[in-house]
């Protein structure tokens, strides 16, 4: 039986007056990796910021392992889409990816050679070391998202929810995501991921949460990425 | 010129003073760049003045400290003014700030004249009051340097305690959010910060020129490096050292002002590192020339 680790109930989004997300019950697996998919417009990145409080919802609750966000946000990383980090900011790669370890740091306490150690093992991981003194903004699409992700892992986190990591990145980037979803997996973690390309989805993710707007259908992949539940998430 | 002014008191008194007063600036001037937000400086210390006057008109004293406290009010409602009409209508802040601070700049010159000719504020001596216009560091007393010394290691203080959040909240808020930090506090750390300093540096440097101290020293450090931390060390140096020449010349050459002259100097910095330093223009035409070449 599969223990499920993120609850939400009646959860409802939206911007103005039109919800965005309407109505919303939802269990996340533990251990799964875990792909959110739908058209464009259908809430997908709503869904993840307001299980994560970034965006509040209108009614609805959330709870992650029995609690709030705020009890267990060491616990969780986000890789947002790139787009909200300030470019011109002085800052090399291994210095972002050192920020992972704040969250675990707490307040006042100063960064030291083995919390650098283990930014420098994720940045590894990632296959990004030989960037580790590079500017951050002098790097391409795919090699940024490889950065934050080792951010992610530097924070040693146990869920980690992730927006789009495979839009706009290379191939050989891709891989080395995917390689590190399973390996977090192997440790008992779990993934939700925003995902877009319907090809590799049976590949990439065990588990499927199918929306427009509304939940159209979640469970395992195999038994709910079929052609009924297609139809009726991208159909008119 | 004259060398050995080095040794004498009041200019080591007010030497001091400028060299704090102008790394603390230069440090916390990055995050007001970096944020976006280089006019705020301006707007903050040119709306201190009608704080200044009525602080002395309600006092009658021209002590330092009260005129400073009357600095930081105005430059708190200023602030929260220009953050109102910004967050509240469709004015952009930049637009916000430009009205606020030619408004309460106004305001400033106005209650200014206003007591100059009137007869009730002749008991208390009014001179000095225009130095916090334009700066006037010769009338620097000792309790004015404390009072900076005092800001000064404060700011400083909390800018090193809270430097990884202040860092993580100004490179990428979103996580600065997911990792537990607190937007609005920092927000407001880093707003009490600038006022503060800001208030302890007007009568040294002048309203008008205030801004230049937080923005000319960052601008200078943020040609130099990839890494903030050697950004925060040059801007603070460069600070100091503009300072303290800024402070000898107008001491050894008859008719220099102090701020003016610390402010000319940092800027001659800044001018030179945007054109020749490793992230300035020259070099960026040069890289770019470079891949031209080798196509």
């Amino acid at each position: 039986m599969e223990k499920v680790l993120i609850h939400l109930e009646d959860f409802t989004m939206a911007y103005t007056d039109i919800p965005v997300i309407w109505d919303m019950d939802l269990d996340i697996y533990e251990g799964s990796i875990t792909a959110i998919i739908g058209p464009n417009g259908a809430g997908k990145s709503t869904l993840m910021k307001g299980i994560l409080g970034l965006m509040k919802p209108i009614s609805g609750k959330v709870s992650i392992m029995g609690k709030s966000y705020k009890e267990v946000y060491k616990q969780i990383a986000y890789i947002p889409q790139t787009t909200t980090v300030n470019w011109n900011f002085p800052t090399t790669v291994i210095d972002v990816v050192t920020m992972g370890r704040y969250a675990g740091l707490g307040l006042f306490k100063r960064v030291n050679a083995s919390e650098k150690e283990k930014a420098l093992e994720a940045l590894k991981k990632m296959k990004m070391e030989d960037f580790a003194s590079r500017q951050i903004s002098e790097l391409s699409g795919g090699q940024k998202q490889r950065v934050f992700i080792a951010r992610a892992i530097a924070q040693n986190a146990l869920i980690y929810f992730m927006d789009e990591p495979l839009a706009g990145v290379d191939k050989k980037t891709e891989n080395i995501i995917i390689e590190t979803m399973r390996e977090f997996k192997k440790e008992g973690k779990t993934i939700i991921a925003v995902h877009h390309d319907l090809n590799t989805l049976c590949e990439y993710f065990d588990h499927v949460i199918m929306v427009n707007k509304q939940l159209i259908a979640s469970g395992r992949t195999e038994e709910t990425f079929v052609k009924e539940n297609i139809d009726a998430t991208y159909g008119e | 010129m004259n060398i050995s002014i080095i040794t004498q008191y009041s200019f080591i008194v007010v030497a001091i003073g400028t060299m704090l007063l102008a790394m603390a600036t230069g440090i916390v001037g990055t995050i007001s760049i970096l944020k976006g937000q280089s006019l705020i400086g301006d707007a903050v210390g040119h709306a201190s003045l009608p704080g200044i006057i009525l602080a002395f008109m309600i006092s009658g004293r021209k002590s330092s400290l009260i005129l400073m406290l009357g600095a930081i009010v105005a430059g708190i409602v200023a602030f929260l003014l220009i953050q109102i009409i910004s967050e509240g209508s469709k004015i952009e802040a930049d637009t916000a700030m430009a009205v606020i601070l030619s408004a309460m700049f106004g305001m400033g010159m106005v209650l200014k004249s206003y007591i100059q000719g009137n007869p009730k504020y002749q008991g208390a001596s009014q001179s000095g009051l225009a130095s916090y216009i334009f700066g006037q560091a010769a009338y620097i007393l000792r309790e004015d340097v404390y009072i900076i010394l005092t800001v000064s290691i404060i700011s400083l203080a909390l800018f090193i305690l809270f430097y990884k959040e202040i860092k993580v909240y100004v490179f990428d808020m979103v996580y600065a959010y997911t990792i537990g930090i607190n937007s609005r506090l920092t927000s407001l750390l880093i707003m009490i910060i600038t006022m503060i300093l800001i208030a302890a540096g007007l009568k040294a440097v002048g309203a008008i020129l205030i801004s230049s101290m937080l923005i000319t020293p960052a601008v200078t450090g943020l040609q130099w490096s990839n890494s903030y931390e050697k950004v925060l060390v040059i801007a603070a140096v460069t600070g100091a050292v503009s300072a303290f020449l800024g402070t000898f010349i107008s001491s050894a050459v008859k008719g220099f002002s102090t701020g003016p002259s610390i402010i000319l100097i940092m800027s001659v910095i800044a001018l030179f590192s945007v054109l020749f330093a490793p992230r300035g223009i020259v070099r960026m035409l040069l890289n770019i020339r470079k891949m031209r070449v080798g196509k």
